[in-house]
């Protein structure tokens, strides 16, 4: 009489449940390599328009200024200001001549304002970073055959000027300048309403409401509300800040702006309307911060006499800190990168002075970079590409202090 | 002295300020569901407008008085449906690998980087679909196939820009799992991967499933890439390969060319965003129902 | 882990490089293109640039100016009126222009309704429609002329079949009861048109419906009919419609089979991936242009009113600034010259509100 059949033994089963284990491993490790394969390949798209030989090209061509083969540095002031004034606009010499007159400017001054106003660059045509990099030889050959009075030059469409000037029609020259300043002022509008709010509403949920039809009302509608598309707050936007709210939006009943073209398509109306938009994840992420903190510790502070509100501050709050400046970053990142909305809304397509309140109109740099993106030049499209560097650098920066400040902030 | 009945106006101050951001978000609901539910009514009400018509109708045409949204809904559930192709299985699978398996250094690297690039304008994603994912896409199933604008390479890369997203707030409701859970599984003997499926995942299946909610929700209302990248034109098709304008790539195109406040047109925008309305409640109910099914009684 | 992390960083930029070698292969942007000095644009006559200093509108001087001049409209004329406006900075203006790109509809929905800009620029005359809701405002558009457009019906530069077509013919390439290129001419290749169009809400779609689709259609009264021409290029199958004239390129320079219209200044941006088709045997030159024998030649305006002139002293310079100067600039912009005698009648009509 033999014994039933056992079972296979645990040691022979745990060979397999280890190898399983194993294999998935593998899969979750390859799965965060892809994940970050896509996206540095896209960051390596965005670099590879960003840099690249450029071939730029003047419409005066700078020998024809000069004669017997003197070149444009060694002239004279007195012969460069002569230049000037043969090749630009009547306006624009008195405008000139109006900030400082030439005369008293120094030679190099007055070269630089040859450079700029007298040759008036262009782009001819654009390489990117890896072509110019692998197939430099060809490049040249090319640009020799095609553009043999342009100049052949490795460029950065990031640089200086690019956050120093504002929006132009030649590439060369147009920044980013206008769209910082929206979009700064835009997110601090959006982060002054949308935090305290958002942590507030978090708080109450989780702290304060007790389990009602009422508060599950609000519990389902935050969760509605994350789902609803950006553009759909964009026209609750236009509707409710843009053209109901307008008297306060264009700041006209505070007498600031020209009473004539007030309207509600300014940084205020943006700014709020995105505060709208990043209020659901901001409360959503604060909730599960809040939740993750251990419930003994809410008891052990009302065990020792704390009031509700002592308890939320001194205690769930530092515990949660770090969960909801995570969902804050990714908030604000949300708003900073958000594009459709503020169409919606109407942001300008030509704008170049900086905004100084919140009843300025505005662009922001997505818009920019969107518009740049559209436009039939492809060079726009390398400065646009120039304009994402920049704003993945304010993003970075921004960032960084919120990380910095979580890490201070250790959780539990 | 009874501490319990101590007079605190700070307190109730408080009190009354946190009610009134609990509520905050009702007030936003109330003002889509008005101001977006006002103009649809005036667009059903308009003559020659049926609300039948604008469920089952397949063309859309405002210009001509042709108010049938399917092509929309269609090549939205096109771009979603790729979309989470790439999203759930790779976010998932991150989520777990980042909660369960890596180190603290690794980790630490990676989710700042997730966090940073989840704030990329979706205007480059939209770029990145034309300039990147479409030729691959051309190249693999030729030219002929699939055209520049295509809801596919849109859906795709729709993905990516979702990935983030899920890591991140999968990964913060694995986090959340307190560790004797899983000390007390590999207590019991379980494998990594026993623990890390059976029972740190169930644990967090509510705030994994809110992750994929507000990834789809994102995915269905995300307008520049499908706008870049997607095509224009409204069509009824279900080839992933051509392209279609879906109903958020519809209402920017539209609305940014500031239409006439009173036109139908400017309605019937309207009635496609009390549409999405709907199809995002819908996704969400639906999500709801599953999260209370299956939450584990933790803690 | 730091081994592993280098594996991963190998095999990234391994296929970084791949596919970085060859995806710029599909960008535009490395297609070579003729700068635009060689265009036709440039052998217009541009030779008016001494005139009017001292002719029909005082001299301007943007410096002696201040406050907002809020502008919006069309696409097509955005790239002029930016032009324009950064010239009026360069000289002076200290005040602050915004021009918002959102469609000749858009402008005068901002101009005539909600009362919110100065300028409207439009590349279409205005409607009566629009012209009443100005007077509910109290505004009376005035028009300016500015330039002129002529729009480019492009295939790409791959397209080695058409290279002219009479207008019944571009109708029919347009129309949603055609299919393949060889339903137009036996002669073309059996293979489907794909349409690149701008969106119904730009002048430029209302112009083309106008001069090419409508005059397919008659009405009871024997007119064009407008309506049934929309539906018909609104039923298209293969249709594409855009704001975005990118987006056309794109799609055009897309496919051999493609087909699109749009300002000339987007086609003369692209010249050397795309192709402009001739009209009725007559290519879209600065003469055909001017002369009026080119089918698709339409006028770009600016809009304002006296009040706001007045009340604005600022917008007045501006505008005067612009048919001040347009001429000098035009041409860069890929558009042409307007005639001088239309050009006099705007300036005279400035003049008489500035006096």
């Amino acid at each position: 009489m033999s014994k039933p059949k056992l079972k296979p033994l645990f040691i022979d089963n745990l060979k397999l449940r280890n190898a399983n284990a194993n294999r998935w491993k593998i899969f979750f490790q390859v799965s965060t390599y892809v994940g970050i394969i896509f996206l540095t390949l896209l960051l390596l798209n965005i670099l590879n328009q960003t840099f690249g030989y450029v071939a730029i090209s003047s419409k005066v061509d700078p020998d024809s200024l000069t004669k017997e083969g003197v070149s444009l540095e060694q002239l004279s002031k007195k012969e460069l200001i002569t230049i000037i004034q043969d090749n630009v606009s009547a306006g624009l010499l008195r405008q000139l001549q109006r900030e400082m007159p030439l005369e008293e400017k120094s030679q190099s001054e007055v070269y630089d304002i040859v450079v700029e106003k007298v040759f008036e660059s262009e782009v001819s045509a654009t390489w990117t970073l890896a072509d110019s990099l692998m197939n430099k030889v060809s490049i040249r050959a090319e640009a020799a055959e095609k553009y043999p009075k342009a100049d052949l030059v490795f460029y950065s469409w990031v640089k200086p000027h690019l956050l120093s000037n504002p929006q132009s029609s030649n590439p060369l020259n147009a920044g980013v300048r206008t769209a910082i300043f929206g979009s700064l002022w835009i997110v601090l509008i959006t982060v002054i309403v949308a935090f305290p709010i958002g942590v507030g509403s978090a708080i109450y949920l989780e702290e304060y409401a007790s389990n009602t039809w009422f508060n599950r009302i609000i519990q389902t509608n935050i969760n509605n509300l994350a789902g609803v598309p950006s553009i759909i707050y964009g026209m609750l936007g236009l509707a409710i800040f843009v053209r109901t709210l307008e008297p306060i939006t264009s700041g006209a009943i505070f007498g600031s702006v020209d009473p004539t073209t007030a309207n509600g398509r300014t940084i205020l109306s943006a700014g709020l309307t995105l505060a709208l938009l990043v209020l659901p994840l901001i409360i959503i992420n604060a909730r599960e911060a809040i939740k993750a903190v251990p419930d003994s510790i809410r008891q052990a502070s009302y065990g020792v006499g704390a009031t509700r509100w002592q308890t939320t501050w001194s205690h769930v709050i530092p515990g949660a800190l770090r969960g909801i400046l995570t969902g804050t970053i990714l908030a604000i990142s949300r708003a900073m990168g958000e594009t459709a909305p503020l169409v919606v809304i109407g942001a300008s397509t030509y704008i170049v002075f900086d905004p100084n309140n919140i009843f300025s109109k505005f662009t922001v740099l997505p818009i920019q970079i969107y518009q740049w993106t559209t436009r039939p030049q492809p060079e726009f499209r390398n400065l646009a590409a120039g304009a994402i560097i920049v704003l993945m650098l304010i993003l970075l920066s921004m960032n960084a202090i919120a990380i910095y400040i979580r890490n201070k902030y250790r959780k539990y | 002295m009874n501490l319990k009945k101590k007079h605190r106006p700070g307190e109730t101050f408080i009190q009354a300020f946190l009610y009134f951001c609990g509520i905050f978000s009702i007030f936003t609901t109330i003002g889509i569901v008005f101001e977006i539910g006002k103009e649809a009514l005036l667009f059903f009400g308009s003559p020659g407008v049926s609300l039948w018509e604008f469920l089952t109708g397949t063309t859309w045409q405002p210009q001509v008085g042709e108010f049938g949204v399917l092509p929309l809904v269609t090549s939205t559930f096109i771009t979603t449906f790729f979309a989470m192709l790439i999203a759930i299985p790779f976010g998932l699978a991150i989520a777990i690998y980042l909660s369960e398996y890596a180190t603290i250094k690794v980790k630490n690297t990676i989710k700042p980087i997730l966090e940073v690039l989840a704030g990329i304008p979706t205007v480059v994603y939209g770029y990145f679909a034309l300039s990147f994912m479409t030729p691959i896409l051309r190249s693999i199933f030729g030219a002929d196939v699939v055209d520049i604008y295509n809801t596919a390479s849109a859906g795709l890369v729709m993905g990516i820009l979702i990935l983030p997203l899920i890591t991140s707030m999968s990964e913060d409701a694995l986090s959340a799992v307190p560790r004797s859970l899983r000390e007390a599984a590999v207590g019991l003997g379980a494998t990594k991967l026993e623990t890390a499926v059976k029972v740190v995942f169930p644990a967090a299946i509510s705030g994994i499933a809110a992750a994929i909610i507000v990834g789809i929700s994102r995915v269905v209302g995300e307008t520049m890439i499908v706008a870049l990248a997607a095509g224009a034109g409204p069509k009824f098709t279900f080839n992933p390969f051509e392209g279609a304008e879906t109903m958020t790539g519809h209402i920017v195109r539209i609305s940014g060319g500031d239409l006439s406040y009173d036109s139908i047109d400017y309605n019937s925008l309207f009635a496609i965003g009390i549409l999405l309305f709907f199809i995002t409640l819908g996704l969400n109910i639906i999500s709801q129902r599953i999260v209370s099914r299956f939450r584990e009684v933790g803690e | 882990m730091s081994r592993k992390l280098q594996v991963v960083l190998a095999v990234l930029i391994g296929s970084v490089m791949v596919l970085s070698a060859c995806a710029p292969a599909d960008l535009p942007q490395t297609k070579e293109e003729t700068p635009a000095a060689e265009a036709p644009v440039a052998e217009a006559p541009t030779a008016e640039a001494p005139m009017v200093e001292e002719g029909i509108l005082p001299a301007v001087d943007p410096a002696a100016f201040s406050g907002n001049v809020v502008t919006a409209g069309s696409s097509t004329v955005f790239p002029l009126a930016e032009v324009m406006a950064e010239r009026f900075n360069e000289e002076g203006f200290a005040g602050e222009i915004t021009i918002d790109s959102i469609g000749s509809g858009g402008g005068f929905e901002r101009f005539c309704k909600t009362g919110e800009t100065d300028v409207a620029n439009a590349s279409r005359a205005i409607k009566n429609s629009e012209v009443e809701n100005c007077a509910a405002l109290g505004r009376t558009p005035i028009e300016f002329r500015v330039g002129t457009d002529a729009m480019a019906v492009v295939v790409s530069s791959e397209n080695d079949f058409a290279t002219d077509v009479t207008l019944d013919e571009l109708a029919s390439i347009w129309s949603s009861s055609t299919e393949k290129w060889s339903d137009v001419r036996p002669e073309w290749p059996n293979e489907n048109i794909l349409r690149f169009s701008p969106g119904t809400d730009s002048g430029t779609f209302d112009y083309f419906v106008e001069v090419v689709i409508a005059p397919m259609f008659k009405n009871a009264e024997g007119k064009a009919d407008v309506k049934a021409g929309k539906t018909d290029i609104l039923n298209n199958s293969n249709a594409q419609f855009s704001e975005d004239d990118n987006i056309l390129v794109q799609g055009v320079l897309g496919s051999k089979y493609a087909i699109g219209y749009f300002g000339y200044a987007y086609f003369v941006e692209n010249q050397g991936s795309l192709k402009a088709l001739s009209i009725d045997g007559v290519a879209p030159t600065a003469e055909s242009a001017d002369d009026g024998s080119y089918a698709l030649a339409r006028p770009l305006f600016i809009y304002s009113d006296a009040g706001i002139i007045q009340s604005k002293p600022q917008v007045g310079a501006y505008i005067n600034f612009f048919l001040t100067y347009v001429n000098e600039e035009i041409s860069d912009v890929g558009y042409f010259p307007a005639s001088n005698a239309a050009l006099d009648v705007a300036r005279q009509a400035l003049a008489d509100i500035l006096q």
